[in-house]
């Protein structure tokens, strides 16, 4: 074995590595310590969470605008797209590291801007400066969460009912339009084994749907002071009949347990008569090319849309108002907020709107009247389903009580315990009170 | 004669009543699943969404669309690699830290180790919808988010008790007194270890490697919260972000990524069936 001397020609380099080794150890250490890429290696880079898009073309377009964004600015981008059932356990997570993505995806509802109110970058100039170039917003009161723009609202799904032409001509009815009149149909397509079909369970779809039938009918679950409950009134219990009525003679039980897939599924498959639910179930009609069951007619051109319904006091409707904003903690809130700047400039909403054929309708007054709800008859009640859309929390201000509420389907579950005979109508609607008294007295701010 | 004959021709049947229709039933119970889902994967979604269609078989023609949809319009592979990578990754260092763990609380006597086995499977109880909110700020401050390496160095918090604990039952049931005499021939505590229990423990490390691997594979909720990148999700999350799409489900393509994504567990258990049966059976009886 060779031993080294001093003088071996080799010395000098292994003093070199020794001290290469020492410096890289060192600046590791450092890099380690501060956990920050050296100098040379930063560059700017823009992240933003967002969903997976009921319609995946809507997607591909945002994609498009945060690289072209990106490559206009020499910017990274990043997109990532979750399932929208997952997006609660990422929020939660990114704020507790107060760690992740620069821009997020933020709903279904307003009540993050409450929930997250802390954690959340002001939004207010960008609001001031994005509403004028698109015809202004469609209700800003709503959107201001304490007083503040911690949020933009993003899209919604406008709720129209989605109905079968061909099953509604069978069975003799035409322009149906209170919610009396989907009872009667529902009758008599349940009589042909074409039933309505409208979730009652825990989905939003049930959320959304209980929630206009109540307005419809004139009640509420909060007043406009946001604080107190109003869920207890001849109102609530007149809708509570009509669910009743609805689910017994018109419907299946299977509702009970439906996810928001569901309707969209009877649908499809040629049982239901009609839904309450956005385009989609259309948009995948016409995508899967799925036929009328027994027949060569592709399903999507019996499908129709028409307004939401009407009751005896009102028409209302509400959706899942997504939004989108900037955590606070992140360290690129100017970048995020120019590429918000970007995607909300009239064309690029324009082009965004027509990725998704119009299922992501923004709550901006222009946007609601986009070609591509010309463009299609079935669309052509879409604008009008969007000018009688509420927040859920209607008539009270969205607050994190009131998300509190839809995310644990108080009002579904209320509508279910009468329909379904577990409860009579008193008690169902007593529990429901109290549920929601708790619910808005813990989150009292003293 | 006639007698014999009879009772030749019970001893003959009685099996098939006794063993075989019974254990029949089971594997038709337990194979329905994978059934169900290839079954599913191959049909037309016109068919899929047809209430009269059977729902248990193909009556329309068997498609392929669906993992054409997988391999084409979503990053698939890379997730079923990812998915690979992160699973034998923690599941190699799970196992070593678990048989170092689980060799001195079954041969050693000290002070408390009786409750150190105990604590050990005790944190495997925690579950990770609690640890997920801590474990971020870890994943964070490590500067591992959005990386591989965070799930690597994740998984093992609750495969290590897991391991340990199933190691710690098996190194039990091996007789010390071997190790004993290979000391007395001069092997040292490592030694002994190292090539008279393990390769007596053989069965039971498969066994806890066959476990960490499938915990591994399946995990979805960590997977989620620590990795964004579409090119870097594992499968199980993977296939939920891209297939599932608000109130649309593209049930074919789900049940085509179950499909195959049941495969190298399948494939995994069928090459160790023989050595998993006898890692968990052992010490049941003494």
């Amino acid at each position: 074995m060779t031993k080294l001397s001093v003088t071996d020609p080799r010395s000098p380099r292994r003093r070199q590595f020794l001290r290469t080794a020492a410096g890289s150890a060192a600046g590791l250490a450092g890099i380690l310590a501060l956990r920050q890429a050296p100098a040379y290696a930063q560059s700017r880079e823009l992240t933003f969470l967002t969903i997976a898009s009921f319609v995946p073309d809507t997607d591909k377009e945002l994609k498009r605008q945060l690289e072209e964004w990106g490559a206009k600015n020499n910017v990274k981008v990043r997109l990532d797209i979750i399932a929208h059932l997952q997006l609660q356990t990422k929020k939660a997570a990114e704020v507790q590291a107060r760690s992740g993505h620069d821009l997020t995806a933020l709903g279904p509802g307003l009540g993050d801007a409450d929930l997250y109110f802390d954690h959340l970058a002001d939004l207010k100039d960008l609001a001031d400066e994005v509403a004028p170039k698109n015809g202004g917003w469609l209700s800003p009161n709503d959107y201001l969460v304490r007083g503040k723009w911690t949020l933009l609202p993003w899209w919604q799904p406008p709720f129209p009912m989605a109905i079968r032409t061909d099953l509604l001509e069978q069975i003799g009815e035409k322009n149906p339009d209170t919610w009396e009149d989907w009872l009667r149909i529902g009758k008599k397509g349940k009589a042909i084994g074409h039933p309505f079909g409208t979730a009652l369970g825990h989905s939003a779809d049930a959320n959304t749907t209980m929630l206009s039938i109540l307005w419809s009918y004139g009640g509420s679950y909060v007043a406009k002071d946001g604080e107190t409950v109003t869920i207890n009134s001849p109102e609530t219990r007149e809708a509570m009949e009509f669910v009743k009525r609805l689910y017994t003679e018109a419907m299946d039980p299977e509702v009970l347990a439906w996810d928001d897939a569901s309707n969209n599924r009877c649908l499809n498959a040629g049982k239901c008569i009609a839904i309450h639910n956005p385009i989609s179930a259309f948009e995948s009609a016409k995508k899967d090319k799925i036929l009328v069951p027994g027949t060569q007619k592709p399903i999507a051109e019996v499908i129709d849309h028409i307004i939401t319904p009407r009751g005896p006091k009102d028409r209302k409707a509400t959706t899942g108002f997504w939004c989108v904003g900037i955590w606070n903690f992140s360290k690129n809130i100017e970048l995020a907020k120019d590429f918000l700047r970007f995607h909300f400039q009239p064309e690029n909403q324009a082009k965004w709107v027509e990725a998704g054929h119009g299922f992501n309708m923004p709550f901006l007054n222009n946007l609601t009247n986009h070609a591509v709800y010309k463009s299609d008859p079935q669309y052509r009640h879409i604008p009008e389903v969007a000018k009688v859309t509420v927040p859920p929390s209607w008539p009270g201000p969205t607050t994190a009580a009131s998300q509190q509420i839809w995310d644990l389907y108080i009002i579904p579950d209320m509508f279910a315990q009468y329909a379904t005979g577990r409860m009579p109508l008193d008690q169902a609607i007593a529990w429901g009170e109290k549920e929601m008294r708790a619910i808005y007295n813990s989150k009292r701010r003293t | 004669m006639s007698r014999t004959r009879t009772a030749r021709w019970v001893r003959q049947v009685r099996p098939l009543f006794t063993v075989y229709l019974p254990v029949l039933a089971y594997v038709l119970f337990a194979l329905f699943p994978l059934y169900f889902m290839l079954v599913t994967s191959l049909k037309s979604n016109a068919e899929l969404y047809d209430v009269n269609a059977v729902p248990f078989w193909i009556s329309r023609g068997l498609t392929a669309e669906h993992y054409g949809l997988l391999s084409t319009d979503t990053p698939f592979w890379s997730w079923f690699a990812n998915s690979l990578i992160v699973s034998v990754a923690s599941t190699v260092v799970s196992v070593v830290l678990s048989v170092l763990a689980a060799y001195p609380l079954a041969r050693l006597r000290f002070a408390g180790s009786a409750s150190f086995g105990i604590a050990i499977f005790v944190t495997y109880l925690v579950p990770p919808s609690l640890l997920f909110l801590p474990l971020t700020n870890v994943v964070n401050w490590l500067g591992l988010s959005d990386t591989l390496w965070a799930l690597i160095i994740v998984y093992p918090t609750f495969l290590v008790p897991f391991c340990t604990w199933l190691l710690l039952g098996y190194f039990r049931t091996v007789p010390k007194e071997i190790e004993e005499c290979a000391m007395l021939d001069g092997c040292s505590r490592l030694q002994s270890m190292l090539f008279i229990l393990l390769p007596a423990a053989v069965p039971g490390v498969i066994c806890a490697a066959l476990f960490a691997f499938t915990l591994s594979w399946n995990e979805f909720l960590y997977s989620l919260v620590f990795v964004s990148p579409a090119e870097l999700k594992t499968m199980t999350v993977g296939v939920f972000s891209e297939l599932i799409r608000g109130d649309i489900y593209y049930w074919g393509s789900l049940m085509a990524g179950a499909t195959i994504g049941s495969l190298p567990i399948v494939v995994a258990y069928v090459f160790f069936l023989d050595y998993y049966v006898s890692g968990l059976t052992s010490g049941a009886i003494k």
